[in-house]
């Protein structure tokens, strides 16, 4: 099976030549390509230099249009199995390994959840602060009742995917609320998504600021991205 | 005021607040000053007919409205309000904020269409790339 592992990356110099070694490592024989979302630092000429593929937007266009370019293009060139992961290091390409695994065994879509296998719920071995616990549990909360199917980490970046899937995502994706809205999208196009508990590291470098205002604001936004999805006509892959 | 002269006020069909000599004569400079400056915005290169001829109806409507306020008062009419200035502003507003919904349309169409040509570029600097890795190997 031809595959593709690819790395949204924005500005992350730091951690990209890492990451590409990293995949390269742990899932020998897939082709390896950085979607550059814009980046104004040496983060393509870092990854040319590894070796790895670069498609770079001309502009940072958001998260959703990097994952879309990568579907596109794999779709152009005949892959079968694309398995992603992000840029920043958070992702171990070990996991990733076990998504795509996941996916040849039949499944369309397949999500790596930090929360989904721990013994504990409440204490997740991710480390998190507690506005990002409580966003996450709602956003948990609304695709698990949009899609009538239990989600634990909707926010994930750490995926693998079919032809199918990629099918469906690169017709249409959501350009600000990709992860979450994906996965509707993916249920009620009757895909088979299977949710994986995996591990992710903190991040290496950089750190997003997440406060309890913006978490608020994310969960309202995300409640009326979910809403619309409910009232979109289904796409229906073959 | 007592009830009957509530009454006699609702019954009231003419419109009762008309445009002065002066606002006419005022909305039609404005009108015509609007539609040169259309004119002239086509003319170089700042705006696209396609987006002009929509002014420039609303131009002409405002020219009417000024040299024929019966139409104005016809309309104040068929609203059922008795002031045509309010009833000028009512349908100007709702034509404003049907106007500006089409532009926020148009917006996102364009922004789909840029990311999508965003997409295509960056998709063909990896072709690039693998044509000049492959070119490397031979």
């Amino acid at each position: 099976m031809k595959k593709l592992v690819f790395i949204p990356a924005w500005n992350e110099e730091n951690s990209i030549e890492a990451v590409i070694s990293d995949a390269r490592e742990h899932v020998p024989g897939a082709d390896i390509m950085v979607v550059d979302d814009g980046s104004t630092d040496r983060t393509a000429a870092l990854a040319r230099r590894a070796g790895a593929l670069v498609a770079s937007l001309p502009f940072n266009q958001g998260v959703g249009a990097a994952h879309q370019t990568a579907y596109i293009f794999a779709l152009r060139h005949g892959y079968e199995i694309c398995g992603q992961l992000d840029g920043d290091g958070q992702h171990p390409a070990s996991e990733v390994a076990r998504l795509i695994e996941e996916v040849e065994k039949g499944a369309d879509l397949a999500v790596g959840s930090r929360f989904a296998g721990n013994v504990n719920p409440d204490i997740p071995e991710y480390r998190s602060t507690f506005a990002r616990r409580i966003g996450q549990r709602m956003f948990s909360l609304l695709v698990s009742t949009s899609t009538r199917q239990t989600f634990t980490d909707t926010t994930s970046g750490m995926r693998a995917l079919n032809e199918k899937a990629m099918h469906l995502f690169a017709d249409r994706y959501s350009s600000e609320f990709a992860e979450v809205e994906s996965l509707q999208q993916a249920v009620r196009a009757g895909l088979v998504v299977k949710e994986v508990p995996v591990h992710m590291l903190a991040r290496e470098h950089g750190r997003s600021f997440i406060g309890p205002l913006t978490s608020a604001y994310y969960i309202f936004k995300t409640l009326i991205v979910l809403l619309i999805g409910q009232l979109r006509p289904r796409q229906v892959e073959e | 005021m007592n009830l009957t002269a509530m009454t006699r006020l609702l019954a009231e069909s003419e419109p009762v607040v008309r445009l002065t000599p002066q606002a006419r004569i005022l909305a039609a400079v404005l009108a015509i000053a609007f539609m040169l400056l259309i004119l002239d915005l086509i003319r170089r290169d700042k705006l696209l007919e396609r987006y002009s001829i929509v002014w420039f109806l609303l131009g002409i409507g405002m020219l009417l409205g000024a040299i024929f306020p019966v139409a104005l008062e016809w309309l104040a009419k068929a609203m059922g309000v008795r002031d045509v200035t309010i009833a000028l502003f009512s349908v100007t507003l709702l034509i404003l904020l049907a106007l500006s919904l089409n532009f926020s349309v148009i917006a996102s169409r364009q922004s789909k269409q840029i990311t999508r040509l965003a997409q295509q570029s960056a998709i063909d600097g990896v072709e690039e790339q693998t044509e000049e890795v492959e070119g490397r190997d031979r």
